[in-house]
């Protein structure tokens, strides 16, 4: 296989080489009928099977919505002093999976790691999914959700308008220019895959559906150049989001008052926790979609490696993060901080703090053993106890927080109920549910943009300026 | 040269380099516009191909300082001017709270710019009518080949001597694509269906959203705060045996301030002292509650001649009568209390000192009908 190697006049040693893309010999051509072959075929039955599984699941939730809709929100287990639970554990814990395809997407493009380009599609999907999960989360704990929209400000007949000083309106509308990035930066990759699959497919349904989803995509030239231009900004200005919507998401809890939310190092403990846990989510995920959609050619145990690094560098910075925590509750010298921090390894929630301090910072220290990074059985551990890690901080920052604050006499005990945990499972049922679907309808892999990194895919005078 | 009129001559090349060498030439030919159709961006076809820059940096750049100060300006004259409320002990106006929706909406109208700028300004898209879309070639393009065509740039236009330089470099497949049928376009008859779907399409929609509006808000959970039932004063109600919504307190109940002190036999209460002193507003108080309270019964001289005595043939005590003028207070404040005959107890709505005002007031009421000529002496001051 030819390297970027052949263009220079002397010889880089094989050591220093970067390894291939790709495992085999990938054409443009055999790439296409590779992945575009995906939604042409009949779903296997572990498909149906699994779509069966996620279905309940989210049935199962949207029960529990509609429960908690003709009941209200009394059917969940918030109560005085912990007003904040499942409902905004949940919504973090969501928005924070969504981060790691914008990540992949954007911040890994600017860099210019051409691995990126066979899993950023797929990590951009999941951005989407786990933003629509997170969202159901604010929108139903307002108590009278078909009133939601009073959430924006729109000049309306009670004469009021929001108050632009609180973070939990900058979380609306971090959420939604993050929803609407994500989406635009989706479609806009999207769009040259589809114009492929509409001028591949036999059957008239898809293709009529294809050609109105391509726009009319045609590869001019001159339309590549503005296109490239797009996907480039797009990339800059979703950068700026992965930073900042993770970190508006911590206002609402740094700029209150409560021991244990209010600390500087709040936004970027938030940033890395998110990301941190949507990588986890995509290595789950890449790895089902890698053995049961025969993609190991393009997506390599390298790319698995590479992420696996990536989880153990923000394993490493959720470390020094909890040890910060530690230390300004002791440095402060300030007695309720203290109290909230003892609170997490000893107090009545403690065994929660230590599942946490467990799946985020001991478990994933496994991944400096390369044997690790490169086994199915110790990346998916890590993985999965990274997620029910990430989701255990939320409950730890929120929950352990709130129940015992300044005013003693209204301590009180938090216990989520059946609905809660109901509406939980439900959102994983959404995020599953949609996954699968995604992974039957559209390329699972960017084929243009692996493509244009295939060897010999681009002309070879030119040099390479990658 | 065909009898129709092409749009251009298509080539397909095998491999990008093929490509890029063949575009100098045909560009040199000057048969007509040259343009590459390509599964992928390929790298320096921009230079090759002589393409401007584009201006999309320049565009995103002005759409996202406008969103910053759309933001701006939003924030501050909502928070500063129209709805000036004070939170945090921060002045109304102050602009570090308005940083980060500034941010969103910049990245907002930044990444609509860059992606709708993109396809509707700059590539004119979505177009489905395209020459290039029909060819036999674009299953090549989309897929791994790529195209260099030459565009008609006028009506002398040769096809024949297009084909021919696109053959000579190096293309394999050769396709002539026929320019688009133009039949016309904007007849009546089609503005006229154009204008009359929208209008009923409006219509639709606006009497859809009008009866969701309606409709929805009263649907089962949505009404729940508007719909609390509760009794009002005058309805009748099933709950209660006696069928009324307004409901007597509970025996024996006593409000603050209210407690009767008269709980024994009228005779018992003989003995009880008037607590209050005989000043002016004492008796301005007795007679203000003398008047709300008894007046309708007993009349303005307490001779028993109320304005309600006649209407319904009740009787009340004329307290001008020796029996009353005889009574100790206490008797008075007990008939107040617990009510007498046909007249209710007035201990819920009268408060203590109120109770014994009356009793003042009634005393003041009996001398001045039945003065002596020691009443008319002058006290000296």
């Amino acid at each position: 296989m030819r390297t970027d190697a052949s263009v220079h006049a002397v010889p880089i040693p094989e050591g220093l080489l970067e390894p291939a893309l790709t495992v085999g010999k990938v054409t443009p051509g055999s790439l296409d009928d590779q992945v575009l072959a995906f939604p042409e075929t009949k779903p296997p039955k572990q498909w149906y099977l699994a779509l069966a599984v996620t279905l309940t699941a989210l049935g199962i939730g949207l029960a529990c919505i509609g429960y908690t809709f003709t009941t209200g929100i009394g059917a969940w287990g918030n109560s005085s002093p912990v007003f904040w639970a499942f409902d905004i554990i949940n919504f973090v814990f969501w928005v924070g999976i969504g981060h790691a395809g914008t990540l992949i997407s954007a911040i890994l493009f600017l860099f210019r790691k051409r691995w990126r380009n066979a899993i950023a599609r797929f990590a951009e999907a999941m951005t989407i999914f786990a933003v629509m999960c997170a969202v159901i989360f604010p929108l139903i704990h307002v108590g009278r959700p078909w009133l939601a929209y009073w959430l924006f400000p729109y000049p309306n007949e009670r004469a009021l308008w929001t108050n632009f000083r609180s973070p939990l309106l900058w979380d609306v509308f971090a959420v939604n220019t993050y929803f609407s990035v994500s989406l635009m930066f989706w479609y806009l990759g999207l769009i040259p895959d589809i114009a492929s699959m509409r001028d591949r497919t036999t059957s008239k349904l898809r293709k009529t559906i294809y050609t109105v989803l391509a726009l009319g995509w045609r590869g001019a030239a001159s339309h590549w150049q503005h296109y490239e231009k797009a996907y480039l900004l797009l990339a800059g200005l979703a950068t700026g989001l992965v930073l900042s919507v993770h970190s508006v998401v911590s206002f609402d809890f740094a700029t209150s008052v409560v021991p244990g939310w209010h600390m500087t190092i709040f936004p970027p403990y938030f940033v890395a926790g998110a990301i941190f846990a949507g990588f986890s989510m995509v290595v789950i995920v890449l790895v089902v979609v890698r053995e049961t959609m025969q993609l190991k050619n393009l997506i390599t145990m390298r790319h698995l490696d590479v992420m696996n690094k990536v989880i153990l560098a923000m394993s490493c910075i959720m470390g020094y993060s909890y040890m910060m925590e530690g230390f300004t509750a002791w440095y402060s010298m300030n007695e309720y901080l203290h109290h909230g921090f003892m609170n997490i390894i000893t107090g009545t929630y403690g065994w929660a703090g230590w599942i946490t301090i467990s799946c985020n910072i001991f478990i994933p220290q496994l991944l400096w053993f390369k044997k690790c990074r490169s086994s199915y059985f110790w990346m998916i551990l890590v993985a999965i106890g990274v997620t029910i890690g990430m989701w255990f901080e939320r409950f730890v920052i929120i929950v352990i927080s709130l129940h015992q604050d300044y005013l003693p006499s209204a301590w009180r005990i938090y216990k989520p109920t059946m609905v809660d945990f109901g509406i939980l499972l439900g959102t994983f049922g959404l995020f599953f549910t949609l996954v699968l679907i995604f992974a039957r309808v559209l390329p699972v892999i960017a084929t243009t943009e692996v493509k244009a990194i295939l060897p010999d895919a681009q002309p070879s005078h030119g040099g390479s300026h990658e | 040269m065909s009898d129709k009129k092409a749009y251009a001559v298509l080539g397909l090349f095998e491999t990008p380099d093929a490509l890029m060498h063949a575009i100098p030439k045909l560009r040199a030919a000057k048969l007509g516009t040259v343009e590459a159709y390509t599964p992928y961006p390929i790298h320096g076809i921009d230079d090759a191909l002589g393409l401007r820059r584009s201006p999309l940096g320049g565009m995103v750049l002005v759409m996202g300082v406008l969103g910053a100060l759309t933001a701006f300006g939003f924030q501050y004259w909502i928070s500063a001017i129209d709805y000036p409320i004070i939170t945090g002990g921060k002045s109304a106006a102050s602009w570090e709270a308005f940083i980060p929706i500034m941010f969103e909406v910049t990245v907002l109208f930044a990444t609509f710019t860059a992606g709708l700028g993109m396809l509707l300004l700059l590539n004119r898209l979505p177009f489905f009518g395209h020459p290039v879309l029909s060819a036999k070639a674009m299953k090549g393009i989309t897929r791994d080949r790529y195209a260099l065509a030459l565009e008609a740039e006028s009506e002398a236009f040769d096809s024949a001597a297009a084909a021919q330089a696109l053959e000579a470099a190096g293309a394999v497949d050769i396709e002539v694509l026929p320019a688009p049928d133009r039949s016309p376009f904007l007849t009546s008859d089609y503005i006229l269906r154009t204008l009359g779907g929208i209008f009923v399409a409006c219509l639709v929609a606006g009497l859809g959203i009008y009866s969701l509006i309606k409709w929805f808000p009263l649907l089962a959970p949505m009404k729940y705060m508007q719909d609390q039932p509760r009794l009002n004063a005058q309805k009748a109600s099933n709950f209660f045996k006696d069928g009324h919504g307004m409901q007597p307190p509970v025996p024996g109940t006593v409000a603050r301030g209210y407690l009767p002190t008269a709980t024994g036999t009228q005779d018992a209460s003989a003995t009880l002292v008037n607590p209050l002193p005989r000043t002016k507003e004492v008796f301005a108080q007795g007679r203000k509650v003398y008047t709300n309270r008894c007046e309708v019964c007993h009349g303005a001289l307490a001779n028993g001649a109320g304005s309600l005595t006649a209407a319904y043939g009740a009787k009340p005590a004329n307290l001008q009568a020796q029996q009353f003028r005889d009574y100790p207070d206490g008797k008075i404040y007990w008939a107040i209390v617990n009510g007498k005959n046909a007249m209710p107890a007035h201990a819920a709505y009268l408060t203590e000192p109120q109770r014994w005002a009356v009793v003042h007031y009634v005393r003041a009421l009996q001398r001045a009908q039945n003065a002596t000529d020691e009443d008319l002496k002058v006290v000296a001051p």
